[in-house]
């Protein structure tokens, strides 16, 4: 929030000034970080030789192009029940609503490797569900679809009521209220919590190599369990993960700042 | 201000890195890293107290070199990399000797031997391992075990699902969304009879022995050499057939009548 304000307060004519300070900051920082890793290595007297993984760069793009595809599917879907959800815990048909209570509580409040197992072994078979990939994408939508239907709640109950009366005080119908007044700002205001749910996406698709779908994760454990080298393994998948996650927490950021000017 | 800063934290960073102390178990402890799943050589008795083949085996160990034995569990998957980083003094884990390990770790002289086998579902048409090695035919295996390997070696037609425990790939089998899961004959045998209306277990014919050895840091000559000197005694003194007399009493008795070499018969032959 601090770095926000500096930002803005900001004379236009120091806008270089201070870019090539962020960029010497950001500098010092990462070398910090290198060193304490390098020595932290050297301490352990551990070499790390990441050439192997040249070997295997059509596994690895094959499985970093899974982890992209369940998680675009994955958000699209568990937008769908978050939305679903979220509605159906502030409808008035009772049942309906606590059905959409039990899923959120029984969701966030169990650990997502107990649940890909259960819904896997369990409610997969006995649906028929046996593609790897489609079932990976229901399991993660499920857990997902519970946090978004928390985000999507939140957004609706931040609509002050003023705004409803208001609305019929201009002669607007439920229906153009809902689709010029509430859903617009709603939409504004959960936009950044969302891209930051999809940033979870991504990195809790990993625990789908639990079931052994072949995306980023798996294919890296299956590579470290062949040549055991497991650290260099390791740390490139931590890099794959964060070429998809950084982006888009930056974008986060973007919008959080966009939206909080406007507000 | 900033620069002092960040000059300050570099400072920290590094007499903290200086002034902090290797972690490595202190001279008169033995530290012996094993994956607590498997039983009986490396599981929990009830109150979650190590037990089975491995633990014996290292206890006697250390009272051979005069240390006390404490037993860290972890996982498959972190066996190695605890042994290079030496969060561990050495690995017991019924672990083969196999080259590609051999990069990371030393390896003792063997102290045991095993073999595959294969668990399929009960339903299955399948009777030879040629069966098996065709497009459509999927497999089930442990990651990193040795059933992985012999699958992507011997298997190569069919598709592999390396799972991260034993339990998802006997799911897996006993479900029919794999057809079959390659593990030692152990393994397979104690499933198969578990489940027995919904698998089989089928003997792979031709293949290598496996052999057990205890993995140490990479150049730690002298306790390889009191490893194999200990192995020797332990072998002449019969501690072998203590062991089996204490946990593997049932299955020496299916082993023999099936023919199977056992586990603890002429390793160093």
């Amino acid at each position: 929030m601090d770095g926000d304000k500096n930002n803005t307060v900001t004379k236009p004519n120091d806008g270089k000034n201070e870019t090539f300070k962020a960029i010497g900051s950001i500098l010092i920082a990462l070398g910090v970080f290198v060193l304490f890793f390098y020595i932290s290595l050297q301490r352990l007297g551990l070499e790390l030789d990441f050439a192997f993984l040249y070997q295997f760069r059509y596994r690895l793009f094959y499985g970093f192009r899974m982890t992209v595809a369940i998680s675009i599917f994955s958000l699209v879907l568990s937008l769908f029940i978050g939305v679903v959800s979220a509605v159906g815990n502030e409808s008035k048909l009772l049942p309906l609503s606590y059905l959409a209570k039990m899923y959120v509580q029984f969701i966030r409040g169990t650990p997502m490797i107990m649940q890909v197992y259960l819904f896997f072994y369990i409610v997969g078979t006995a649906w028929g569900i046996t593609n790897r990939f489609w079932a990976g994408v229901l399991i993660l939508s499920i857990f997902e679809g519970a946090y978004i239907s928390e985000i999507i709640r939140g957004g609706i109950h931040s609509i002050e009521k003023i705004q409803l009366e208001a609305a019929k005080a201009v002669g607007l119908s439920n229906k153009q209220t809902l689709g010029l007044v509430v859903i617009p700002q709603i939409v504004k205001r959960i936009l950044p919590a969302l891209a930051g749910q999809f940033a979870s996406i991504i990195k809790d698709s990993s625990l789908l190599s639990l079931i052994s779908v072949i995306e980023a994760t798996q294919t890296i454990r299956e590579i470290s369990a062949t040549n055991f080298a497991i650290f260099e393994s390791y740390i490139f998948l931590g890099f794959m993960y964060l070429a998809l996650t950084f982006p888009l927490s930056m974008f986060t950021r973007y919008l959080e700042r966009r939206f909080s000017y406007e507000n | 201000m900033k620069k002092i800063t960040i000059l300050g934290l570099i400072l920290i960073f590094s007499v903290m890195m200086l002034m902090g102390c290797s972690q490595g178990s202190g001279n008169d402890e033995l530290v012996v890293g094993m994956e607590l799943a498997y039983p009986p050589f490396e599981t929990k008795d009830d109150k979650g107290e190590p037990m089975g083949v491995s633990v014996d085996f290292s206890k006697a160990f250390g009272e051979y070199i005069g240390k006390e034995v404490r037993i860290e569990n972890i996982g498959w998957d972190g066996l190695i990399p605890a042994v290079q980083t030496e969060q561990v003094d050495m690995v017991i884990s019924s672990m083969t000797i196999k080259e590609e390990r051999m990069e990371k770790v030393d390896f003792s002289k063997p102290y045991a031997k095993a073999l595959l086998a294969m668990l399929v579902n009960a339903n299955s048409d399948i009777e030879t391992m040629d069966d098996f090695n065709e497009p459509g035919r999927t497999i089930a295996v442990k990651i990193g075990s040795t059933g992985h390997s012999y699958a992507e070696q011997n298997l190569s037609q069919a598709t592999i699902i390396p799972l991260p425990d034993e339990s998802a790939c006997v799911t897996e089998v006993a479900q029919g969304k794999a057809d079959g899961f390659i593990y030692d004959q152990l393994t397979i045998y104690r499933n198969n009879k578990a489940n027995p209306d919904t698998t089989k277990a089928i003997f792979i014919p031709f293949q290598d022995v496996e052999y057990w050895g205890v993995a140490v840091k990479k150049g730690n000559t002298e306790l390889l050499d009191q490893l194999n000197a200990f192995i020797d005694e332990f072998y002449a003194d019969g501690g072998f057939d203590d062991i089996t007399e204490k946990f593997l009493k049932e299955e020496k008795v299916v082993f023999d009548e099936l023919d199977f070499e056992w586990f603890f018969s002429d390793v160093n032959e």
